[in-house]
Protein backbone atom coordinates (compact mmCIF):
# COMPACT_ATOMS: atom_id res chain seq x y z
CA UNK A 1 0.00 0.00 0.00
CA UNK A 2 1.19 3.49 -0.60
CA UNK A 3 0.26 7.00 0.33
CA UNK A 4 -1.74 7.12 -2.90
CA UNK A 5 -4.13 4.72 -1.19
CA UNK A 6 -4.70 7.00 1.79
CA UNK A 7 -7.94 6.15 3.55
CA UNK A 8 -10.87 8.51 3.28
CA UNK A 9 -10.88 11.72 5.20
CA UNK A 10 -12.39 15.16 4.90
CA UNK A 11 -10.30 18.29 4.77
CA UNK A 12 -10.91 21.80 5.95
CA UNK A 13 -8.90 24.95 6.40
CA UNK A 14 -10.19 26.59 9.58
CA UNK A 15 -10.59 30.35 9.73
CA UNK A 16 -8.71 30.98 12.94
CA UNK A 17 -7.53 29.47 16.21
CA UNK A 18 -10.92 29.69 18.02
CA UNK A 19 -12.43 27.83 15.06
CA UNK A 20 -9.83 25.04 15.38
CA UNK A 21 -10.39 24.81 19.14
CA UNK A 22 -14.17 24.67 18.78
CA UNK A 23 -14.15 21.99 16.09
CA UNK A 24 -11.56 19.99 17.96
CA UNK A 25 -13.44 20.16 21.27
CA UNK A 26 -16.69 19.08 19.72
CA UNK A 27 -15.22 16.22 17.76
CA UNK A 28 -12.98 14.97 20.56
CA UNK A 29 -15.98 14.91 22.91
CA UNK A 30 -17.66 12.54 20.43
CA UNK A 31 -14.49 10.52 19.87
CA UNK A 32 -14.44 11.52 16.22
CA UNK A 33 -10.99 11.30 14.67
CA UNK A 34 -9.55 14.73 13.97
CA UNK A 35 -6.11 15.62 12.74
CA UNK A 36 -4.31 18.95 12.65
CA UNK A 37 -2.18 18.96 9.54
CA UNK A 38 0.90 21.19 9.60
CA UNK A 39 3.72 19.99 7.32
CA UNK A 40 2.24 16.53 6.93
CA UNK A 41 5.70 14.95 7.04
CA UNK A 42 4.78 12.67 9.91
CA UNK A 43 1.06 12.24 9.36
CA UNK A 44 1.07 11.33 5.68
CA UNK A 45 3.79 8.78 6.20
CA UNK A 46 1.97 7.30 9.21
CA UNK A 47 -1.17 6.61 7.19
CA UNK A 48 0.25 3.35 5.94
CA UNK A 49 0.52 1.74 9.31
CA UNK A 50 -2.52 3.22 10.99
CA UNK A 51 -5.63 1.09 11.52
CA UNK A 52 -8.21 1.64 8.81
CA UNK A 53 -10.47 4.65 9.19
CA UNK A 54 -13.30 2.54 7.83
CA UNK A 55 -13.83 0.89 11.20
CA UNK A 56 -14.24 4.27 12.82
CA UNK A 57 -17.63 5.80 13.38
CA UNK A 58 -17.19 9.12 11.63
CA UNK A 59 -15.19 10.28 8.66
CA UNK A 60 -11.91 11.69 9.96
CA UNK A 61 -11.53 15.42 9.60
CA UNK A 62 -8.17 16.92 8.71
CA UNK A 63 -7.77 20.58 9.63
CA UNK A 64 -5.04 22.36 7.71
CA UNK A 65 -3.34 24.55 10.33
CA UNK A 66 -0.21 25.20 8.29
CA UNK A 67 -1.15 28.77 7.45
CA UNK A 68 -2.93 29.88 10.61
CA UNK A 69 -1.35 33.21 11.58
CA UNK A 70 -1.72 32.40 15.29
CA UNK A 71 0.59 29.40 14.84
CA UNK A 72 3.19 31.07 12.65
CA UNK A 73 5.97 33.52 13.26
CA UNK A 74 9.06 33.69 15.42
CA UNK A 75 9.43 36.58 17.85
CA UNK A 76 12.06 37.66 20.33
CA UNK A 77 10.91 39.69 23.32
CA UNK A 78 13.85 40.47 25.60
CA UNK A 79 15.33 37.09 26.40
CA UNK A 80 12.20 35.15 25.52
CA UNK A 81 11.99 33.49 22.14
CA UNK A 82 8.58 32.40 20.90
CA UNK A 83 8.34 30.05 17.95
CA UNK A 84 4.96 29.38 16.38
CA UNK A 85 4.02 25.71 16.32
CA UNK A 86 3.54 25.85 12.54
CA UNK A 87 6.81 27.66 11.82
CA UNK A 88 9.00 25.31 9.79
CA UNK A 89 12.55 24.21 10.44
CA UNK A 90 13.57 26.30 7.44
CA UNK A 91 11.82 29.37 8.93
CA UNK A 92 13.94 28.78 12.05
CA UNK A 93 17.14 28.28 10.10
CA UNK A 94 16.64 31.60 8.33
CA UNK A 95 15.39 33.65 11.30
CA UNK A 96 17.79 36.37 12.50
CA UNK A 97 16.70 36.04 16.15
CA UNK A 98 17.25 32.28 16.08
CA UNK A 99 20.63 32.70 14.40
CA UNK A 100 21.74 35.30 16.92
CA UNK A 101 20.26 33.94 20.12
CA UNK A 102 19.43 30.25 19.67
CA UNK A 103 22.06 28.95 17.23
CA UNK A 104 21.61 25.40 18.51
CA UNK A 105 18.08 25.39 17.05
CA UNK A 106 19.44 26.43 13.67
CA UNK A 107 22.07 23.70 13.82
CA UNK A 108 19.49 21.10 14.84
CA UNK A 109 17.19 22.20 11.99
CA UNK A 110 19.94 21.50 9.50
CA UNK A 111 19.97 17.85 10.58
CA UNK A 112 16.23 17.30 10.11
CA UNK A 113 15.74 15.12 7.03
CA UNK A 114 16.79 17.28 4.12
CA UNK A 115 15.77 20.64 2.75
CA UNK A 116 12.40 19.47 1.38
CA UNK A 117 11.46 18.14 4.84
CA UNK A 118 12.84 21.21 6.63
CA UNK A 119 10.67 23.42 4.43
CA UNK A 120 7.55 21.60 5.65
CA UNK A 121 8.18 20.04 9.05
CA UNK A 122 7.23 21.98 12.19
CA UNK A 123 7.95 21.87 15.91
CA UNK A 124 4.21 21.44 16.54
CA UNK A 125 4.19 18.24 14.51
CA UNK A 126 7.43 17.03 16.05
CA UNK A 127 6.00 17.59 19.56
CA UNK A 128 2.61 16.06 18.79
CA UNK A 129 4.05 12.92 17.21
CA UNK A 130 6.18 12.74 20.36
CA UNK A 131 8.71 10.21 19.13
CA UNK A 132 11.65 9.76 21.53
CA UNK A 133 13.84 10.11 18.41
CA UNK A 134 12.41 13.55 17.57
CA UNK A 135 15.27 15.99 17.09
CA UNK A 136 13.26 19.19 17.53
CA UNK A 137 11.82 17.95 20.82
CA UNK A 138 15.34 17.08 21.97
CA UNK A 139 16.52 20.64 21.33
CA UNK A 140 13.48 22.04 23.14
CA UNK A 141 14.24 19.79 26.12
CA UNK A 142 17.71 21.31 26.41
CA UNK A 143 16.23 24.81 26.38
CA UNK A 144 13.66 23.76 29.02
CA UNK A 145 11.06 25.21 26.69
CA UNK A 146 7.43 25.85 27.61
CA UNK A 147 4.58 24.69 25.39
CA UNK A 148 1.75 27.12 24.86
CA UNK A 149 -1.46 25.22 24.15
CA UNK A 150 -4.98 26.45 23.43
CA UNK A 151 -8.39 24.87 23.76
CA UNK A 152 -11.98 26.01 24.30
CA UNK A 153 -10.96 26.30 27.98
CA UNK A 154 -8.36 28.94 27.11
CA UNK A 155 -4.58 29.02 27.16
CA UNK A 156 -2.36 26.74 29.20
CA UNK A 157 1.39 26.53 29.55
CA UNK A 158 3.17 23.22 29.92
CA UNK A 159 6.79 23.31 31.12
CA UNK A 160 8.84 20.76 29.22
CA UNK A 161 9.66 18.78 32.36
CA UNK A 162 5.99 17.98 32.90
CA UNK A 163 5.12 17.26 29.29
CA UNK A 164 6.14 13.72 28.48
CA UNK A 165 4.74 10.86 30.54
CA UNK A 166 5.45 7.65 28.60
CA UNK A 167 6.25 6.48 25.08
CA UNK A 168 4.37 8.91 22.78
CA UNK A 169 2.20 10.04 25.73
CA UNK A 170 1.98 13.52 27.12
CA UNK A 171 0.04 15.72 29.50
CA UNK A 172 -1.43 17.67 26.60
CA UNK A 173 -5.14 16.95 26.24
CA UNK A 174 -6.54 15.64 22.97
CA UNK A 175 -8.41 18.88 22.32
CA UNK A 176 -5.44 21.15 23.01
CA UNK A 177 -3.75 22.78 20.02
CA UNK A 178 -0.04 23.51 20.32
CA UNK A 179 0.22 27.19 19.50
CA UNK A 180 3.86 27.96 20.21
CA UNK A 181 6.91 27.10 22.24
CA UNK A 182 8.62 29.67 24.41
CA UNK A 183 12.24 29.60 25.45
CA UNK A 184 13.93 31.67 28.14
CA UNK A 185 17.22 32.15 26.38
CA UNK A 186 20.66 32.00 27.93
CA UNK A 187 22.79 35.11 27.31
CA UNK A 188 23.96 35.58 23.70
CA UNK A 189 27.15 33.67 23.01
CA UNK A 190 26.50 31.01 25.66
CA UNK A 191 27.95 27.58 24.87
CA UNK A 192 25.79 24.95 23.23
CA UNK A 193 26.04 21.60 21.54
CA UNK A 194 24.04 19.75 18.93
CA UNK A 195 25.37 16.31 18.10
CA UNK A 196 23.33 13.85 16.05
CA UNK A 197 24.61 10.33 15.57
CA UNK A 198 22.94 8.71 12.59
CA UNK A 199 23.80 6.46 9.69
CA UNK A 200 24.36 9.39 7.35
CA UNK A 201 24.22 13.15 7.43
CA UNK A 202 20.83 13.62 5.81
CA UNK A 203 17.53 11.74 5.94
CA UNK A 204 18.44 9.66 8.95
CA UNK A 205 16.76 9.14 12.28
CA UNK A 206 18.94 9.67 15.33
CA UNK A 207 20.59 6.63 16.89
CA UNK A 208 21.44 9.12 19.62
CA UNK A 209 21.29 12.92 19.60
CA UNK A 210 22.46 15.32 22.28
CA UNK A 211 21.26 18.89 22.62
CA UNK A 212 22.87 21.07 25.27
CA UNK A 213 22.94 24.68 26.42
CA UNK A 214 25.00 26.04 29.29
CA UNK A 215 25.81 29.21 31.15
CA UNK A 216 29.25 29.26 32.71
CA UNK A 217 30.49 31.60 35.41
CA UNK A 218 34.16 31.07 36.11
CA UNK A 219 34.64 27.40 36.81
CA UNK A 220 30.97 26.68 37.47
CA UNK A 221 27.92 26.03 35.36
CA UNK A 222 24.99 28.14 36.53
CA UNK A 223 22.66 26.69 33.92
CA UNK A 224 22.83 23.39 32.13
CA UNK A 225 20.06 22.16 29.90
CA UNK A 226 20.31 18.79 28.21
CA UNK A 227 18.09 16.68 25.99
CA UNK A 228 18.90 13.33 24.46
CA UNK A 229 17.05 11.48 21.71
CA UNK A 230 16.57 7.74 21.22
CA UNK A 231 17.89 6.53 24.57
CA UNK A 232 14.65 6.16 26.54
CA UNK A 233 10.88 5.87 25.92
CA UNK A 234 10.71 9.67 26.12
CA UNK A 235 13.23 12.40 25.38
CA UNK A 236 15.85 12.06 28.13
CA UNK A 237 16.40 15.19 30.21
CA UNK A 238 19.58 13.74 31.80
CA UNK A 239 18.62 15.15 35.18
CA UNK A 240 21.40 13.37 37.08
CA UNK A 241 23.99 14.76 34.71
CA UNK A 242 22.48 18.22 35.07
CA UNK A 243 22.58 17.98 38.87
CA UNK A 244 26.10 16.58 38.94
CA UNK A 245 27.60 19.11 36.58
CA UNK A 246 26.07 22.15 38.27
CA UNK A 247 26.85 20.94 41.81
CA UNK A 248 30.62 21.40 41.74
CA UNK A 249 33.37 23.28 39.94
CA UNK A 250 33.99 21.94 36.44
CA UNK A 251 37.53 20.94 37.40
CA UNK A 252 36.14 18.53 39.98
CA UNK A 253 34.10 16.54 37.46
CA UNK A 254 35.45 13.10 36.63
CA UNK A 255 34.76 10.90 33.66
CA UNK A 256 33.65 8.09 35.97
CA UNK A 257 31.08 10.29 37.72
CA UNK A 258 29.75 11.62 34.43
CA UNK A 259 29.49 8.15 32.90
CA UNK A 260 27.66 6.84 35.97
CA UNK A 261 25.19 9.72 35.83
CA UNK A 262 24.57 9.16 32.11
CA UNK A 263 24.07 5.43 32.64
CA UNK A 264 21.51 6.15 35.35
CA UNK A 265 19.72 8.70 33.16
CA UNK A 266 19.26 6.59 30.02
CA UNK A 267 17.69 3.23 29.24
CA UNK A 268 18.49 2.50 25.60
CA UNK A 269 17.20 -0.52 23.72
CA UNK A 270 18.21 -2.64 20.73
CA UNK A 271 16.16 -1.81 17.67
CA UNK A 272 16.36 -1.60 13.91
CA UNK A 273 18.59 1.46 14.05
CA UNK A 274 21.14 0.60 16.70
CA UNK A 275 22.00 -1.46 19.74
CA UNK A 276 21.62 -0.78 23.43
CA UNK A 277 25.37 -0.96 23.98
CA UNK A 278 26.30 1.35 21.13
CA UNK A 279 23.69 3.87 22.22
CA UNK A 280 24.94 3.79 25.82
CA UNK A 281 28.49 4.26 24.56
CA UNK A 282 27.48 7.20 22.36
CA UNK A 283 25.46 8.76 25.18
CA UNK A 284 28.45 8.74 27.50
CA UNK A 285 30.89 10.05 24.93
CA UNK A 286 28.78 12.93 23.65
CA UNK A 287 27.98 14.13 27.18
CA UNK A 288 31.65 13.93 28.15
CA UNK A 289 32.60 15.78 24.95
CA UNK A 290 30.24 18.65 25.81
CA UNK A 291 31.44 18.88 29.41
CA UNK A 292 35.04 18.71 28.21
CA UNK A 293 34.38 21.61 25.85
CA UNK A 294 32.95 23.49 28.81
CA UNK A 295 36.16 22.93 30.80
CA UNK A 296 35.80 19.65 32.68
CA UNK A 297 39.07 17.64 32.72
CA UNK A 298 37.45 14.60 31.09
CA UNK B 1 -9.83 31.02 -4.01
CA UNK B 2 -8.59 29.19 -0.99
CA UNK B 3 -9.48 25.64 -0.09
CA UNK B 4 -11.31 26.84 2.99
CA UNK B 5 -13.80 28.81 0.98
CA UNK B 6 -14.68 25.90 -1.12
CA UNK B 7 -14.28 22.76 0.88
CA UNK B 8 -17.41 21.00 1.71
CA UNK B 9 -19.29 21.70 4.84
CA UNK B 10 -18.15 19.66 7.75
CA UNK B 11 -20.42 21.20 10.31
CA UNK B 12 -22.14 18.57 12.27
CA UNK B 13 -20.03 15.59 12.68
CA UNK B 14 -21.04 12.99 10.24
CA UNK B 15 -20.92 15.06 7.10
CA UNK B 16 -21.37 12.96 4.01
CA UNK B 17 -18.05 12.11 2.42
CA UNK B 18 -17.25 14.88 0.00
CA UNK B 19 -15.08 12.87 -2.25
CA UNK B 20 -14.20 15.50 -4.76
CA UNK B 21 -13.19 19.14 -4.72
CA UNK B 22 -12.43 21.48 -7.58
CA UNK B 23 -9.13 23.26 -7.30
CA UNK B 24 -7.24 25.53 -9.65
CA UNK B 25 -3.56 25.07 -10.32
CA UNK B 26 -1.28 26.74 -12.80
CA UNK B 27 0.75 23.86 -14.13
CA UNK B 28 3.76 24.68 -16.30
CA UNK B 29 2.17 28.00 -17.12
CA UNK B 30 -1.31 26.73 -17.98
CA UNK B 31 -4.20 27.33 -15.62
CA UNK B 32 -6.17 24.16 -14.94
CA UNK B 33 -9.24 23.31 -12.91
CA UNK B 34 -9.00 19.82 -11.56
CA UNK B 35 -11.11 17.56 -9.41
CA UNK B 36 -9.27 16.06 -6.48
CA UNK B 37 -10.17 13.95 -3.50
CA UNK B 38 -8.93 15.36 -0.18
CA UNK B 39 -6.38 12.56 -0.06
CA UNK B 40 -5.02 12.98 -3.59
CA UNK B 41 -1.34 13.81 -3.44
CA UNK B 42 0.11 16.33 -5.85
CA UNK B 43 2.28 13.55 -7.27
CA UNK B 44 -0.68 11.29 -8.02
CA UNK B 45 -2.58 14.20 -9.54
CA UNK B 46 0.34 15.04 -11.83
CA UNK B 47 1.06 11.48 -12.86
CA UNK B 48 -2.32 9.76 -12.89
CA UNK B 49 -4.74 12.53 -13.86
CA UNK B 50 -2.61 14.99 -15.81
CA UNK B 51 -0.26 12.41 -17.31
CA UNK B 52 2.80 14.42 -16.41
CA UNK B 53 4.93 11.43 -15.59
CA UNK B 54 8.24 13.27 -15.33
CA UNK B 55 8.03 13.48 -11.54
CA UNK B 56 8.74 9.98 -10.26
CA UNK B 57 7.43 8.00 -7.34
CA UNK B 58 10.48 6.57 -5.64
CA UNK B 59 9.64 6.03 -2.00
CA UNK B 60 6.31 7.85 -1.54
CA UNK B 61 7.63 8.82 1.91
CA UNK B 62 9.60 12.03 1.45
CA UNK B 63 12.92 10.26 1.59
CA UNK B 64 14.23 10.13 -1.97
CA UNK B 65 13.27 13.38 -3.69
CA UNK B 66 12.37 11.70 -7.02
CA UNK B 67 8.99 13.44 -6.88
CA UNK B 68 10.43 16.94 -6.36
CA UNK B 69 8.57 19.67 -8.24
CA UNK B 70 8.48 23.44 -7.79
CA UNK B 71 5.40 24.89 -6.09
CA UNK B 72 5.33 28.68 -6.21
CA UNK B 73 9.03 28.48 -7.05
CA UNK B 74 9.93 26.33 -4.04
CA UNK B 75 10.90 22.71 -4.26
CA UNK B 76 8.56 20.29 -2.57
CA UNK B 77 8.19 16.54 -2.32
CA UNK B 78 4.95 16.14 -4.26
CA UNK B 79 4.36 12.69 -2.70
CA UNK B 80 3.93 14.32 0.73
CA UNK B 81 1.83 17.21 -0.55
CA UNK B 82 -1.95 16.99 -0.63
CA UNK B 83 -3.08 18.65 -3.86
CA UNK B 84 -6.06 20.30 -2.16
CA UNK B 85 -3.74 22.24 0.16
CA UNK B 86 -2.08 23.83 -2.87
CA UNK B 87 -5.26 25.25 -4.43
CA UNK B 88 -4.26 28.36 -6.37
CA UNK B 89 -0.57 27.51 -6.55
CA UNK B 90 1.82 27.51 -9.48
CA UNK B 91 3.41 24.17 -10.15
CA UNK B 92 6.44 23.60 -12.35
CA UNK B 93 7.45 20.08 -13.26
CA UNK B 94 10.38 18.83 -15.30
CA UNK B 95 8.12 19.00 -18.36
CA UNK B 96 7.76 22.75 -17.84
CA UNK B 97 11.43 23.58 -17.44
CA UNK B 98 12.47 23.27 -21.07
CA UNK B 99 11.24 25.79 -23.64
CA UNK B 100 9.94 23.60 -26.41
CA UNK B 101 12.85 21.61 -27.76
CA UNK B 102 15.43 23.88 -26.18
CA UNK B 103 16.79 22.21 -23.08
CA UNK B 104 16.93 24.02 -19.78
CA UNK B 105 20.58 24.81 -18.86
CA UNK B 106 20.40 22.23 -16.06
CA UNK B 107 19.17 19.55 -18.44
CA UNK B 108 22.06 20.32 -20.80
CA UNK B 109 24.55 20.36 -17.94
CA UNK B 110 23.32 16.98 -16.68
CA UNK B 111 23.95 15.55 -20.16
CA UNK B 112 27.34 17.24 -20.49
CA UNK B 113 28.48 15.99 -17.09
CA UNK B 114 27.02 12.51 -17.42
CA UNK B 115 25.08 13.25 -14.24
CA UNK B 116 22.84 10.19 -14.37
CA UNK B 117 22.85 6.54 -15.19
CA UNK B 118 19.32 5.07 -15.11
CA UNK B 119 17.78 8.54 -14.98
CA UNK B 120 15.02 7.72 -12.50
CA UNK B 121 16.11 10.35 -9.98
CA UNK B 122 16.98 12.93 -12.65
CA UNK B 123 13.69 14.90 -12.98
CA UNK B 124 13.67 15.32 -9.20
CA UNK B 125 17.37 16.23 -9.14
CA UNK B 126 16.88 18.88 -11.82
CA UNK B 127 13.77 20.42 -10.26
CA UNK B 128 15.52 20.43 -6.91
CA UNK B 129 18.62 22.02 -8.45
CA UNK B 130 16.46 24.68 -10.08
CA UNK B 131 14.97 25.42 -6.65
CA UNK B 132 18.44 25.55 -5.13
CA UNK B 133 19.66 28.03 -7.75
CA UNK B 134 16.60 30.22 -7.27
CA UNK B 135 17.19 30.22 -3.51
CA UNK B 136 20.67 31.70 -4.13
CA UNK B 137 22.01 30.23 -0.89
CA UNK B 138 24.54 27.74 -2.17
CA UNK B 139 28.04 29.12 -2.63
CA UNK B 140 30.27 26.06 -2.50
CA UNK B 141 30.19 22.43 -3.57
CA UNK B 142 29.59 21.55 0.09
CA UNK B 143 26.56 23.84 0.15
CA UNK B 144 25.27 22.11 -2.98
CA UNK B 145 25.75 18.72 -1.35
CA UNK B 146 23.88 19.77 1.77
CA UNK B 147 21.07 21.53 -0.07
CA UNK B 148 20.64 18.62 -2.49
CA UNK B 149 20.73 15.98 0.25
CA UNK B 150 16.99 15.34 -0.10
CA UNK B 151 17.58 13.91 -3.57
CA UNK B 152 19.01 10.43 -3.57
CA UNK B 153 20.60 8.70 -6.54
CA UNK B 154 20.77 4.94 -6.32
CA UNK B 155 23.13 4.88 -9.29
CA UNK B 156 25.52 7.07 -7.33
CA UNK B 157 26.00 9.82 -9.89
CA UNK B 158 26.47 12.34 -7.09
CA UNK B 159 29.83 13.83 -8.05
CA UNK B 160 28.65 14.49 -11.59
CA UNK B 161 25.34 15.87 -10.34
CA UNK B 162 27.21 18.34 -8.12
CA UNK B 163 29.48 19.28 -11.04
CA UNK B 164 26.49 19.88 -13.34
CA UNK B 165 24.76 22.06 -10.77
CA UNK B 166 27.94 23.96 -10.01
CA UNK B 167 28.38 24.74 -13.68
CA UNK B 168 24.92 26.26 -14.01
CA UNK B 169 25.23 27.98 -10.64
CA UNK B 170 28.64 29.27 -11.72
CA UNK B 171 27.08 30.97 -14.71
CA UNK B 172 25.72 33.40 -12.10
CA UNK B 173 28.42 33.29 -9.44
CA UNK B 174 31.49 31.14 -9.39
CA UNK B 175 32.51 31.68 -5.86
CA UNK B 176 34.49 28.91 -4.25
CA UNK B 177 35.77 30.26 -0.99
CA UNK B 178 36.32 26.83 0.49
CA UNK B 179 33.99 27.52 3.36
CA UNK B 180 31.59 24.72 4.01
CA UNK B 181 29.74 22.70 6.50
CA UNK B 182 31.40 19.41 5.86
CA UNK B 183 33.17 19.28 9.20
CA UNK B 184 31.01 16.59 10.66
CA UNK B 185 28.00 16.97 12.82
CA UNK B 186 29.61 17.85 16.09
CA UNK B 187 28.71 21.46 16.51
CA UNK B 188 29.66 23.37 19.62
CA UNK B 189 28.90 27.03 19.93
CA UNK B 190 29.70 29.95 22.12
CA UNK B 191 33.06 31.15 20.96
CA UNK B 192 34.36 27.73 20.01
CA UNK B 193 34.77 26.69 16.36
CA UNK B 194 31.16 27.37 15.59
CA UNK B 195 29.93 25.80 12.41
CA UNK B 196 27.81 28.04 10.27
C1 LIG C 1 12.03 11.92 4.94
C2 LIG C 1 11.77 12.37 6.36
C3 LIG C 1 12.83 12.69 7.18
C4 LIG C 1 12.62 13.08 8.50
N1 LIG C 1 13.70 13.38 9.27
C5 LIG C 1 13.51 13.73 10.55
C6 LIG C 1 14.64 14.04 11.39
O1 LIG C 1 15.80 14.00 10.95
N2 LIG C 1 14.38 14.36 12.69
C7 LIG C 1 13.13 14.42 13.19
O2 LIG C 1 12.96 14.72 14.37
N3 LIG C 1 12.04 14.16 12.42
C8 LIG C 1 12.21 13.81 11.13
N4 LIG C 1 11.12 13.52 10.35
C9 LIG C 1 9.78 13.54 10.94
C10 LIG C 1 8.99 14.84 10.74
O3 LIG C 1 9.45 15.56 9.62
C11 LIG C 1 9.07 15.76 11.96
O4 LIG C 1 8.61 15.10 13.11
C12 LIG C 1 8.26 17.07 11.77
O5 LIG C 1 8.62 17.96 12.78
C13 LIG C 1 6.76 16.84 11.80
O6 LIG C 1 6.12 18.08 11.60
P1 LIG C 1 4.89 18.25 10.60
O7 LIG C 1 4.47 19.66 10.66
O8 LIG C 1 5.24 17.73 9.25
O9 LIG C 1 3.83 17.28 11.26
P2 LIG C 1 2.43 16.73 10.66
O10 LIG C 1 2.69 15.49 9.90
O11 LIG C 1 1.68 17.82 10.00
O12 LIG C 1 1.70 16.38 12.02
C14 LIG C 1 2.15 15.33 12.85
C15 LIG C 1 1.19 15.14 14.00
O13 LIG C 1 1.19 16.29 14.82
C16 LIG C 1 -0.12 16.80 14.97
N5 LIG C 1 0.03 18.27 14.99
C17 LIG C 1 0.64 19.04 14.07
N6 LIG C 1 0.64 20.33 14.45
C18 LIG C 1 0.00 20.37 15.64
C19 LIG C 1 -0.33 21.43 16.55
N7 LIG C 1 -0.02 22.71 16.30
N8 LIG C 1 -1.00 21.11 17.69
C20 LIG C 1 -1.32 19.82 17.96
N9 LIG C 1 -1.04 18.79 17.14
C21 LIG C 1 -0.38 19.06 16.00
C22 LIG C 1 -0.87 16.28 13.78
O14 LIG C 1 -2.23 16.19 14.05
C23 LIG C 1 -0.25 14.93 13.56
O15 LIG C 1 -0.83 13.99 14.39
C24 LIG C 1 11.30 13.14 9.01
C25 LIG C 1 10.21 12.84 8.18
C26 LIG C 1 10.44 12.46 6.86
C27 LIG C 1 9.27 12.14 5.98
S1 LIG D 1 8.69 9.72 -3.91
FE1 LIG D 1 8.53 11.59 -2.90
S2 LIG D 1 10.36 11.71 -1.81
FE2 LIG D 1 10.46 9.71 -2.65
S1 LIG E 1 20.58 8.02 -12.13
FE1 LIG E 1 19.76 6.17 -11.41
S2 LIG E 1 18.98 6.80 -9.49
FE2 LIG E 1 20.07 8.51 -10.08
Amino acid sequence: MSVSDLRLFEMRRPADLPDVCAVLAERVSRSEPTVLLAGGTDWLVEQETRPAFAKEAALPLVLDVSRLPALRGITLDGDRLRIGAAATYLDMRRDPAVLARAPMLERMGRDIGAIQIQARGTLGGNLATASPAADGVTALAAYDATLVVHSVRGERRIPFASLQTAYKRSTRAADEVIVAVEIDLPPAGSPWIWRKVGTRRAQSISKVALAGVAVREGDRLTRLGLGMASVAPVTALLSRVRTLATSRPLRDLTAADIDAAVDADVSPIDDIRSTRDYRAHCARSVVRAFLRDLGAPV
Amino acid sequence: MSASERTVATEGTTAAPATSHTITLTINGAKKQVEVAPWTTLLDLLRESLHLTGAKKGCDHGQCGACTVLVDGKRVNSCLTLAIVKDGAEVTTIEGLSAGDALHPLQQAFIDHDAFQCGYCTPGQICSAEGLIREKRAKTADDVRELMSGNLCRCGAYSNIVAAIEEVMGACTRERDGRGNGQGRHAVGGGRGEER
